[in-house]
């Protein structure tokens, strides 16, 4: 909060000894560049902090560790769901648990689907860090393949799994799918690599169709 | 392989390619468009959407700063809604084309349609004695930003329900701000020399002039 509060006054500065005096269009020019760069340049640090801001509007329904092992309370888990007969081989008949040192402990077979929840993560700030300590310490199963965007980064396989690999997608776009990723139980507002965490925080990958 | 292809961009270096390759081709279309004769407004049209996708594209690297809303609005201000809404849904499609095409292209091509319409609208405020009155648009470009960035918006209600639009809305504020500013830049360094072309390649304006000649 701090930091956001410090980039508005050094926003508001420059535009202040950027834009003094009568208005012409040069003025507006190297303003324009100051202001484009200056945010340009923040803009991680404006992202993050505003996301830390803005996580607090959204009202978490449910606990998010309702069905997760109880030695998971309290500490972070990456869950990757996949539509049955989808899922990576292993990882079939139900969600399986992985310990944060690699130990697979517990398949939950009554759970309506296939995939895991690797947990008992601790102390990670941004859902990107966990994320890959998870798929560490799965061994690589769960390994994804990612595209660059200047909004984020867009998960585009898991595990060797794309979205359209488990759900129909038309060549004329009418439907499609894509790796939704949630946290605590939410649909994020931001990509994983922007997703700031709680001590706590569950964040679930599930392919979901439009 | 021996070729370029090996060659891997640092990502500072593959935007100044970018930006390098828009400069060429913005230079390109400024020297196209003196052969051009007076009225060629088709022609400028198609000029300024390989333009605005050529921008959004290869300045994609860059969080949400494009020149695409700015021309759009240009668009609109001097040849008004309808061709206007052409060049936006054109762009919105073909630069889509690269970048990801689903049904988000319908709302972005709605929104910048808006825009358009907007600058349709408002165009005797935003232009008048000949020339553009820079500060408006400027100010007005800030304001056609959010307008985009919220009606694009629209397109989360597939995924979620209503109540949580607002909380969407405010969570990409950081991205209006940016779409804001690099708007205000585009019109700072851009609006004066895309109107003159404009102006001379407005078939309508030149009716009007040569109306009001005809009767003095």
């Amino acid at each position: 909060m701090s930091d956001l509060v410090a980039l508005v006054i050094l926003f508001l500065i420059i535009t202040f000894v950027g834009g003094a005096g009568r208005y012409d269009e040069n003025r507006l020019k190297s303003l324009s560049v100051a202001w484009v760069i200056f945010l340009l340049v923040t803009f991680p640090t404006l992202s993050t902090e505003w996301a830390r801001m803005t996580s607090e509007l959204v009202d978490d329904e449910d606990d998010p560790h309702f069905g997760l092992p109880d030695i998971w309370e309290d500490k972070q888990v990456v869950c990757f769901n996949f539509p049955q007969g989808s899922a990576p081989e292993g990882y079939e008949g139900g969600r399986h648990h992985i310990d944060s040192d690699g130990t697979k402990f517990f398949t939950d077979s009554n759970w309506n689907g296939s995939g895991a929840c690797v947990g008992g993560f601790s102390g990670f700030e941004i859902g990107i860090k966990l994320l890959d300590e998870a798929v560490f310490v799965s061994g690589g199963d769960f390994t994804y393949n990612s595209t660059q965007f200047s909004f984020g980064l867009q998960i585009d396989s898991i595990g060797g799994i794309a979205p359209c690999d488990a759900a129909a997608c038309p060549e004329d776009f009418s439907s499609g799918a894509y790796w939704g990723l949630y946290h605590n139980g939410q649909m994020s507002l931001v990509g994983i690599s922007d997703l700031p965490l709680e001590d706590d925080s569950v964040i679930t990958w599930t392919i979901e169709t439009w | 392989m021996l070729d370029a292809h090996a060659v891997t961009l640092s990502p500072i270096e593959t935007f100044i390619l970018n930006v390098s390759l828009l400069a060429i081709i913005g230079w390109s279309m400024w020297k196209a468009e003196k052969s051009l004769s007076p009225g060629s407004d088709a022609m400028i049209l198609a000029l300024l959407g390989a333009f605005a996708v050529s921008g959004r594209v290869l300045l994609d690297p860059l969080p949400n700063v494009q020149p695409v809303t700015v021309i759009i609005l240009l668009a609109g201000i001097h040849y008004g809604a309808a061709r206007s809404t052409v060049l936006a849904t054109s762009v919105a499609l073909v630069s889509n084309i690269f970048l990801g095409h689903g049904i988000w292209t319908l709302y972005q091509a709605a929104a910048w349609s808006l825009v358009g319409i907007s600058g349709s609208l408002l165009s005797k405020s935003l232009y008048f004695s000949g020339s553009l009155a820079i500060s408006r648009v400027a100010a007005f470009s800030v304001a056609a930003a959010f307008l985009f960035d919220w009606v694009v918006s629209l397109s989360a209600l597939h995924s979620f329900g209503i109540d949580m639009l607002p909380v969407y809305i405010i969570s990409g504020i950081p991205f209006d701000i940016l779409h804001a500013t690099g708007n205000v830049f585009f019109v700072a360094w851009l609006s004066t020399p895309l109107s003159e072309v404009m102006s001379r390649h407005n078939s309508r304006r030149t009716v009007v002039r040569e109306t009001v000649a005809l009767r003095s």
